[in-house]
């Protein structure tokens, strides 16, 4: 097992992420309406909901990819509109749900471009770039095979390389949307526990979207719920995994069980 | 490390082997002037080896490092592998700017014609990149629509040369790409503006090979997209247009040099953008001396540009299949059919309005004084014997481009294709070429040549697509490519200066100056007959759009069915290509315009479109008769200016 250094500058804050009233309007269709949510350091965030209830959405606007209608979002306390592009990438790193392209690279050239917020356009790719790069190889156990090329791994692995580019960017908090998408049970466990270290032994804070509730309820510390846009739901699986909540989150009725061997109660449809 | 160390054994070998058989050629050409003795004064072969053909050879080596420099920056900025300066129009802006210029400011080529060409690839570079970027930047959409512009950008500057032959004959040369020097000016100048704009690629590179890994993640890694793209296209059009303001119009080199560069290895960003610069001055190089040592004395005047041009367009077709699918955008046509008008009433008015102008066309005119008038007095039967020839070959070869436009859109159930597109006209074109060279036939010779070519490219189009299920992206850009290599074909020929190579540009043109009363009859019944086949047809072509199984199912032969529609497209675009050229654009306008009027089904559809296509060559052939007289513009090229603007306005639509 390779322990998790922590990023360069542990978390100083206790918060990483606060929207406040958040909107996003596309051609006059309100995507997210009066969203308000904070995102503590260090933790696994799940973002559920149905499809279309603009999880997706709201990641994007995390990462600066779509801008805020409505609203303010802002990280270390300060709004993510002021960082340099750079700046905001050291300490954001953002897996989008498509990653089918790259695949003309090595899984290390793949990796190494998550040091470009470092080292920038000109700077040398010194040393210590390396050293990172090997290192986010080793936590994701894919050094043997640094030197494929992406288009040939399975989808297991291409994640896995992905999230390695991820460690590498060596950004304090990380927003993966649907990293388990394509992913057969056993990868998404294995892909789910890699990020659930990152955050508990790395001293990272993620935001991931999930379509699993049970999933999210076993990795993730704290669960945001949306609905057509809105927040339904915010707390931890133990509160969140309750049939009544469930409900107002799928619109169907759904129980709840607890296993033996299990620390969480397990949600199914009836 | 096995992969590293092909990443540069590959180019090195490829620039190595070039460079050499290059040299070996223009040592054949250099060893002459060499092997004389050495005049104390005045010494010929000496001043033409120093002064022309030393800097020829540098130009062929600095011409081709820009623009495959260019090539691979669109390539990987637009992540295109088919995207150079020209299929992208850039090449043709620059030129039509520079023809512009000449013609009507001379005094500013005068001043910059770095800078002219630089605003006209610019322009051109702008309308390409938004069409692809509402698209996008699928690369099917963006090249397609770079080829239609520097289709018409090429006609633009063909109408001006026409028009004014006695002081662009020498532009023609320079604007197939001509390479021939007289003193070291250019190639000093070009290496400064290349050496300039070689360093700002260098500070791109990096985040440049950001960009293979998608948008969202390059720009969440904290990479400036619009700014990146913004320089890099602003680089590769600056290289572009240095290169076509100092020797014009070289094509496919930005093509060739980066898909040799990846054949023979490279695979990063970085790499692509040192090697393929060695390639494409290696390539150039060698093109260049060979030519010179294939055509002698010769060697002058045919244009290396267009001699690439002939070798680029194949190399363009053989990498279509190797374009991924994934991008296409599937379009949903949307269209708004004005309901209030009924088929019947359609027709009427489309019919009433060919009548109309066919009245202006025959009896209106420019009178001695330069005024239009009615036709009138002693001459009028002798001038309707001139004039109604060539205005009835006209009405019947838009009739069939257009029936042969909606047959190949129903056929192909793709709403952009038509003959002109489908580079059948061009085929048709190529035919007669070979005919004419081969063997100077008469008029039924010409369209036996005529129906050959059509026929063939259909069956290339038909047998290659049938995998691909009529891709219409593919066979689109198929289609245009072949119209720029039949281009480059005739500006090849013409440059020799073969006075059969006169007849084949006014071909291409689609000039109806010399139709007379014989030709125009047959041409009339042959399209009659035609027009009542493909009506006949009209229950196939309303099934068969519903896709194959369904008409099956209903009982039509298919396999039949399709062939003997293709070829009657084929026959009625080769008939039609014979008196207004290939790239008329009418087989698509008509077919769409009848749409737009409420025609939905085959019968209305093709009847109107007849009735649109006749009146447009009509209103063509009057317009190019009546608005420079006394000169004549062909129909084919006025139809053309207003076609290809049409066609980007449509692929504009359905962004």
């Amino acid at each position: 097992m390779v322990t998790l250094e922590p990023v360069r500058d542990a978390p100083n804050t206790t918060e990483t992420f606060v929207i406040e009233k958040v909107g996003l309007s596309i051609d006059g269709n309100d995507i997210l309406s009066d969203v308000s949510l904070e995102f503590p350091a260090g933790e696994v965030v799940a973002l559920v909901g149905h499809n279309g209830s603009g999880k997706s959405s709201l990641l994007k606007m995390l990462a600066r990819q779509l801008p805020a209608t409505a609203g303010s979002i802002s990280y270390g306390s300060q709004d993510i509109g002021r960082y340099h592009d750079r700046a905001f990438a050291r300490l954001v790193a953002y897996l989008p749900q498509d990653v089918s392209t790259g695949s003309e690279m090595t899984i290390r050239e793949l990796v190494a471009c998550g040091r470009y917020p470092w080292h920038g356009a000109l700077g040398r790719f010194s040393e210590a770039d390396r050293e990172k790069v090997e290192e986010a190889l080793r936590a994701t156990h894919i050094e043997n095979f640094a030197d494929r090329f992406v288009g040939t791994l399975s989808g297991g692995e291409r994640q896995r390389a992905w999230i390695a580019m991820l460690i590498a960017q060596d950004a304090r908090c990380l927003l993966l949307d649907e990293p388990t998408a394509a992913l057969d049970v056993a990868h998404q466990i294995e892909v789910l526990s890699l990020v659930r270290r990152l955050a508990h032994e790395g001293g990272r804070s993620v935001v991931i979207v999930l379509h699993d509730i049970n999933m999210a309820a076993r990795f993730c510390d704290r669960i945001h719920a949306l609905k057509r846009g809105r927040v339904v739901a915010s707390g931890t699986p133990a509160t969140i995994l309750a049939p009544d909540t469930l409900h107002d989150i799928y619109g169907i009725d759904m129980a709840v069980i607890s296993t033996p061997n299990l620390a969480y109660p397990l949600a199914y449809v009836c | 490390m096995t992969i590293f160390r092909r990443d540069i054994m590959g180019p090195a070998l490829v620039v190595l082997f070039l460079l050499l058989a290059g040299s070996a050629a223009s040592w054949l050409l250099v060893a002459p002037s060499l092997s004389g003795s050495v005049q104390p004064n005045y010494d010929v072969t000496r001043l033409v080896l120093y002064y022309s053909t030393l800097p020829r050879l540098a130009t062929a080596l600095l011409a081709g490092a820009a623009l495959a420099l260019a090539g691979a920056l669109f390539q990987q900025v637009l992540r295109n592998p088919l995207a150079d300066p020209t299929t992208l129009g850039v090449s043709a802006g620059a030129n039509l700017a520079l023809v512009v210029a000449s013609l009507f400011l001379p005094g500013l080529l005068g001043a910059s014609r770095d800078l002219v060409a630089l605003v006209g690839s610019a322009i051109a570079a702008g309308i390409v990149v938004s069409l692809g970027a509402r698209r996008g930047f699928s690369p099917y959409s963006l090249v397609l629509s770079g080829l239609v512009l520097s289709l018409w950008c090429g006609g633009l500057a063909a109408i001006l040369t026409y028009l004014n032959q006695r002081y662009l004959t020498s532009l023609f040369i320079w604007g197939a790409g001509s390479l021939a020097q007289q003193s070291w000016v250019i190639p000093l100048s070009l290496l400064w503006k290349m050496a300039a704009v070689a360093v700002v690629c260098a500070l791109m590179i990096r985040p440049l090979s950001l960009l293979d890994l998608g948008d969202s993640s390059s720009a969440a890694l904290g990479v400036r997209l619009a700014r990146l793209r913004f320089i890099v296209i602003a680089c590769a059009v600056a290289l572009a247009a240095f290169v076509t303001s100092a020797v014009g119009v070289i094509s496919f080199i930005g093509l060739v040099a980066p898909t040799v560069a990846r054949l023979s290895g490279v695979r990063r960003p970085g790499q692509l953008v040192l090697w393929s610069p060695l390639i494409g001055a290696s390539l150039l190089f060698f093109a260049d001396s060979v030519l010179q040592l294939v055509a002698g004395g010769l060697g002058d005047f045919l244009p290396t540009g267009a001699v690439t041009a002939i070798f680029g367009s194949p190399l363009l077709l053989a990498l279509l299949p190797r374009l991924k699918i994934r991008h296409r955008i599937q379009e949903s046509p949307v269209w708004n059919r004005s309901r209030q008008w009924s088929g019947t009433r359609s027709i009427v008015l489309a019919a009433a309005g060919l009548l109309a102008l066919l009245g202006i066309g025959i009896f209106v005119g420019r009178g001695i004084d330069g005024n239009l008038a009615l036709v009138s007095g002693d001459f009028s039967s002798d001038i309707f014997a001139i004039r109604a020839p060539k205005i009835f070959a006209a009405l019947a070869s838009g009739a069939m481009l257009a029936v042969a436009g909606s047959i190949l859109q129903r056929l192909t159930g793709n709403e952009m294709a038509s003959p002109e597109v489908l580079g059948i006209s061009a085929g048709s074109t190529f035919g007669v070429a070979i005919g004419l060279f081969a063997v100077a036939p008469g008029f039924m010779g010409q369209f036996a040549f005529a129906v050959a070519g059509a026929t063939s490219v259909l069956a290339v189009i038909f047998l290659s697509s049938r995998r691909s299920g009529f891709a219409p992206e593919r066979i689109l850009l198929a289609g245009i490519a072949l119209s720029a290599m039949v281009d480059a074909v005739v500006g090849v020929l013409s440059s020799t200066g073969d006075p059969r190579a006169v007849l084949l540009m006014r071909w291409m043109s689609g000039s109806t100056y010399l139709v007379d009363g014989p030709t125009a009859a047959t041409e009339v019944g042959v399209g009659a007959v035609l027009m009542v086949v493909a009506f006949a047809a009209r229950r196939w072509l309303d099934i068969l759009p519903l896709g194959p199984s369904p008409s099956a199912a209903v009982g039509i032969p298919l396999a039949k069915s399709r062939f003997a529609l293709f070829g009657l497209a084929g026959l009625m675009t080769a008939a039609a290509t014979l008196t207004i050229g290939p790239l008329s654009f009418v087989g698509l306008m008509g077919p769409h315009l009848a749409r737009e009027a409420g025609l939905t089904r085959a019968l209305p559809q093709m009847v109107g479109a007849a009735l649109i296509g006749g009146s447009l060559m009509v209103a063509a052939d009057f317009l190019g008769r009546t608005i420079v007289s006394p000169y004549q513009i062909p129909a084919g090229l006025v139809s053309a200016l207003i076609g290809a603007p049409f066609l980007m306005f449509l692929m504009r639509k359905k962004a």
